[in-house]
Formats: structure tokens, sequence, C-alpha cells
């Protein structure tokens, strides 16, 4: 009798399930650079795009790799809208797509719910303040110096630690061990205060471009994308994804609970602190850089949950790159949608996510990752 | 290994609920915690396993003070099953069992064919290896205590905390629980509440009333009508079964025609 493997083959096949979405976050990337408003050629772009990202080494004589003619590759309109529009913008996509993702899954192990999100516990609404407060009042009419001269960027992010440093606090008191009822409990707290100090400045403000430019940013988008404004959200997701990638025992078995955790060896308190503050810093810095969108950090998890189940060995690579791929398309979606416009990504994330996540309720087998297999 | 306390107290909201208790478990001894509701078993259990601290005294294993052991340390050498708690998401059933050799895995370690062994080995012995592939949450409670059961046999540890662990059990299955854990000759601490398992398994108990420890001994010389009235309230008989050879309880009602 030959010895059969006792490993469970699902776990092969998810191991692969990774890989295969590798390839694809890849191919998306490079797909979603030929499409935009302005019709380029297949060719022109990825000759452009191979040329660049090469550091001028393909398609040089020095190299002698010649792709064609090569004058449009770093100069004129084609170079600027294929290199420095649209190549950032599907990065910034992919990038933003798996901090999201990735910090709704630690979220949601680190609190045991499965509702927690960056909106949830008050990280969103924190950068909205922040981001409202410095397009309605501006930081110059109040502050002077290095506070004055920020962007809306950095007061969002300022916004979002103060929020979280309000749950974190809130959450403490009383003493005692961080529950999670007291984390989301804080985090609603905090979330509504946001919303009427945010309501209260817009309120006061009245100036209708100023609205205009909250609103659009509330609902995110990538235009702000560029080349110098991607390696900070770049590095924090390939930094977390890293360290995270080590935790995942730790976070199948904070969604036990928290006496099973403990009684198998978790020091529960000091991984919930820890995994707040980190994903508390990632979701900032994702909001900061474009703004709020939606769905992905909440959505994108429970999707992919309904699929690969609860185990966080495939679940957050899984989530996290299918969050990237996802904020991709949908970011291309709000590029080529209205002609000569642009939709806010947040509708589209919604738009979209929303009928799938209806789905995937009605499902009869959608226990939060179980299900009969 | 061995389990001592030494004057344990436990205070929830101002109140001790624990008060002064001292308990020793040794090698592998099966030892009933007994009492009526509130006298304080759980509260005691959780201090000992750490999800609560004691606000005063001092709890060793094998002589190392255990608030000085790191939470995976503890693991390592005591298990526990618990009164069920649910769960907001869902695993299959091998998955949970295999999540008790956490404590044995490094960070980034995989689950190796060992520990596939070692989960299937627990899932034969409570009797649930064709479910190994269900989901976790379409279990019965008992079912389910079953397969916390087997994730804490994985956990190969020397030291059993059980709280309650035949609630939500038919019959056969308390049975079996009882023997899966009694073969295993580790040492058990178990609080309990059906005092004819106890006389069954158990070698040595303490009972608790009102957060102390009211008697401690042999099982067969502590259980007796006398205490049992004194602590439970209730009146019984304490005989010798002809067949098991053990002692038995016999409860009466409080109604006169019963």
């Amino acid at each position: 009798m030959s010895k059969e493997s006792l490993i469970n083959r699902k776990h092969i096949v998810l191991r692969m399930m990774i890989i295969v979405f590798i390839i694809i976050l890849v191919l998306s990337i490079l797909l979603a650079v030929t499409i935009g408003a302005v019709k380029i050629p297949f060719g022109d772009v990825y000759r452009i795009v191979l040329y660049n990202a090469t550091h001028f080494k393909i398609g040089s004589l020095e190299t002698g790799i010649l792709i064609g003619d090569l004058d449009f590759a770093s100069k004129g309109t084609m170079y600027e809208i294929v290199w420095n529009v649209r190549m950032p913008r599907v990065m910034m996509g992919a990038i933003v797509g798996v901090l999201l993702a990735m910090c709704g899954v630690v979220m949601q192990a680190t609190v045991q719910n499965p509702l927690a999100d960056p909106y949830i516990l008050g990280i969103s609404s924190g950068a909205s303040l922040g981001a409202t407060f410095s397009i309605m009042i501006g930081a110059s009419a109040i502050f002077t110096g290095f506070l004055a001269t920020m962007g809306t960027a950095f007061w969002a992010f300022l916004g979002a630690l103060g929020a979280m440093a309000l749950v974190m606090t809130l959450a403490h008191i009383g003493g005692g061990r961080i529950t999670s009822a007291k984390l989301v409990l804080a985090g609603c707290v905090v979330g509504s205060l946001c919303g009427a100090f945010t309501n209260i400045i817009v309120y006061i403000g009245q100036d209708a471009e100023n609205m205009k430019n909250v609103t659009y940013w509330l609902m995110g988008s990538m235009t702000a994308a560029r080349w110098h404004n991607l390696p900070l959200p770049g590095i924090c997701a390939a930094a977390g994804l890293l360290f995270f990638l080590t935790q995942l025992r730790t976070m199948n078995t904070l969604l036990l609970g928290d006496e099973a955790a403990i009684t198998l060896g978790i020091d529960l308190g000091k991984r919930r602190r820890l995994y707040m503050l980190i994903t508390s810093l990632l979701s900032a810095v994702a909001v900061c850089t474009c703004g709020i969108v939606g769905f992905v950090g909440l959505m994108v998890p429970h999707i992919v949950r309904g699929f690969v189940g609860s185990d966080h060995r495939f679940l957050l690579p899984i989530a996290a790159l299918s969050g990237g791929i996802f904020l991709i398309w949908t970011d291309v979606l709000a590029r080529v949608v209205m002609p000569n416009s642009e939709i806010p990504i947040g509708v589209i994330t919604s738009a979209i996510g929303a009928p799938i996540f209806v789905y995937m309720m009605i499902k009869k087998s959608y226990g939060f990752g179980g299900g009969d297999r | 290994m061995k389990l001592e306390t030494k004057d344990v107290v436990v205070t929830l909201s101002r109140k001790d609920i624990v008060k002064k208790v001292s308990l020793q478990v040794k090698n592998n001894d099966f030892v009933g915690l007994l009492g009526p509701n509130g006298s304080g078993k759980t509260t005691l259990l959780k201090s000992i396993y750490r999800v609560l601290k004691p606000s005063a005294g001092y709890i060793y294993l094998d002589d190392a003070d255990i608030s000085r052991l790191d939470y995976r340390q503890t693991a390592k050498r005591m298990g526990v099953v618990s009164q069920f708690n649910n769960l907001a998401f869902d695993f299959t059933v091998e998955d949970m069992v295999l999540m008790g050799r956490a404590p044995h895995k490094k960070a980034f370690e995989k689950d190796t064919e060992e520990d596939y062994a070692i989960a299937h080995e627990a899932l034969r012995k409570v009797d649930m290896m064709d479910f190994k592939d269900r989901s976790f949450l379409t279990l019965s409670g008992g079912e389910k205590q079953r397969i916390i059961l087997a994730r804490t046999l994985a956990q190969q540890v020397e030291m059993l905390i059980l709280d309650e662990p035949t609630n939500h059990l038919d019959i056969k299955y308390q049975i079996q629980i009882m023997d899966v854990v009694k073969s295993l000759g580790v040492g058990v601490l178990a609080a309990l509440h059906d005092l004819n398992l106890t006389l069954m398994y158990c070698n040595y108990v303490y009972v608790l009333k009102d957060g102390c420890i009211v008697a401690h001994g042999p099982t067969e010389e502590i259980i007796t009508e006398e205490l049992i009235r004194n602590v439970y309230e209730v009146e019984c008989s304490v005989e010798r079964h002809p067949r098991s050879g053990k002692l038995h309880v016999t409860f009466f009602s409080n109604l006169k025609e019963a």
C-alpha cells in the first residue's frame, strides 16, 4: 500500500491560486495601461513602457535590442500620457487596492468581527475630517510655518492618525484588555464625531468650489497619482505585506475568539495593539493618497473568503492581490465609462461590489468563510 | 507536570469571586472541581489558563510562576477545553483541529505531514474523522465540543484544564470524552457538574462554595450525603453500585409524591 500524503489537497490548490492571482495582477497592470480616453496603439504603448522601464536599455543602439522607431518614446504627448499619467495611475490602483484589502483582512481578524474595515474603525472618517479641514478652511488660515504649507494628503493622514489614537484610547478606558466590542464601538463613536465636525466645516465654509473639491476627494480618485507620490504607499504596502505574511497563523488563531487564542499561546492584547497600529497607519497612507475608496477594505476580503475560506495563509495573499486587481479595473472603468469625464472611483467600487456581495450573501453556503465542500 | 495554585484571589467588579484558593494537580491525577453554580469554578479555571489575572496569589506550572511565562510556553504545556463560545468566522473541522498545532509552530512554518497525522489521530480519538471536511459552524453543540477537545489533543500537552467538558453531550459522548481524557494519562483539572461522572473518573476532588474550598480529598471520601446536603442543598443517598463497584449518588425530589 503506497502511503498517501495526509496534507489536504485543498491547500495545494489554494497555494497554486496565489500564483495565478500574481499573474493576473501583472497582466492587469499591463493591459490597463493600454486603455484610456486617448486611443494609443498597443505596440506603441508597450514600446514606451519597455523603453522607459528598462532605463532606455531596450531600444537603444547600445544594447542592440531594437524595437522600432522610438522618437515618441521619451517625449511628446503619447509619452506623457502613457508613462507619466497612465502608468503611475495603474500602479497606484494596484498598490492602494492591496493596502486596503490587506487592512480589511487584518482588521477583521483583529477585532474578530467580519464587519471591520477602515470605515467602521473610524480611520477613514478621521482622514475625511483632515481633508475637509484642509480644503475648506485651509491650513494657512490658522497655522504658520511647516503646518501651513502642507497639502490635503498630509492633513488627511493626520486626521486618520488622530482618529486611530482616539479609538485606541477610548477602547482602553475602564482598564482591562481591549475587547473587539470596545474597539468597534469606539470606532463608531469616533466615526460619527468626525462626521459631525466634517459637516460643520462644510456648512460654515459655504464655498461652492471648495465643496465640490471636498465631495470629489471624499469619493476617491486616482487622478493625483504621479511617479513621485508612488514610493511612499508602495513601500508601505510591501512592508505591511511582508510583516503580515509572518503573522498568518496568529491571525487564524485570533479568529477563534479571545479565550481560545490565549489558550493557544497568543498574547492577545499585544497582538491586537500591534495590528491595529500597523493597519491604521497603512490605511491612513492609502486614504491620504487617493481619498476615500470605500468598499474595497470590507467587501474584497469577504468575497475572497467566500471562495477560499477563513484560513489567512490563503485569504491574506489572495485578498491583497484581488484588491489590487479590483482597483486597477475599477479605475479603468472610472476613466472610460463617461467620455471626456471621470467618475469617482468610490462610486464604481460600490456599484460593482454591492451586487457581488449580495450574491455571496444569498448563496446558502456563505458562512463567513466556511461552507461544506 | 505539576499545576499548583497558592492563595489565589480573583476579583471581578470589585467582588472577590475566588478567595484564597490553593490546590494542586500532580502528574496524572484526574482532579475534579465541584461546586454549585456561581461558586467560582469557571473563574478559578480562567485565572489558571490566563484569561483572568488573579488579584493576589500565585499559579505555578512545574514551579514556574505562569505570569512570568509567555503565552506560547503555557500553551505548549497546558491545554484547555472551555464552555464553548461561538465563532463569527468559519473553518473546516480539519483546519480547526490543526490550529492546536499553533503553539508548536514558528511564524512562517507550514503544516507538515506530522501535523496532519497528529490532527487526524486526535479526530479519530473523538470519533469525528468522518467530519473532517465539514464546516465547523454547521456542527451541533456536542460535535463542536468534541472538535474542541480534538484541537486540545493536537496541542499535545501534559496538563488539561476542562470546564464542564461534557456539557451539550449525550451520555455516550460524555463517557467517550471522559474515557479519552482519562486514557491520555496526563494531569487533568476538570470542573464538573455530574457527581456520578466525578465518582467514575476523578481520583481527587476539590469542592468550592462561595469562592472558598470547603473540602478536598480522594473522591470517595469527599462525596458524602452530608457534603452534598451542605454544598448543593439537596437530599440524596450515596451507595456502592453492585455492578460498577463505584459509589453512586441518587438524588431525591422535594415533592412529597415523587
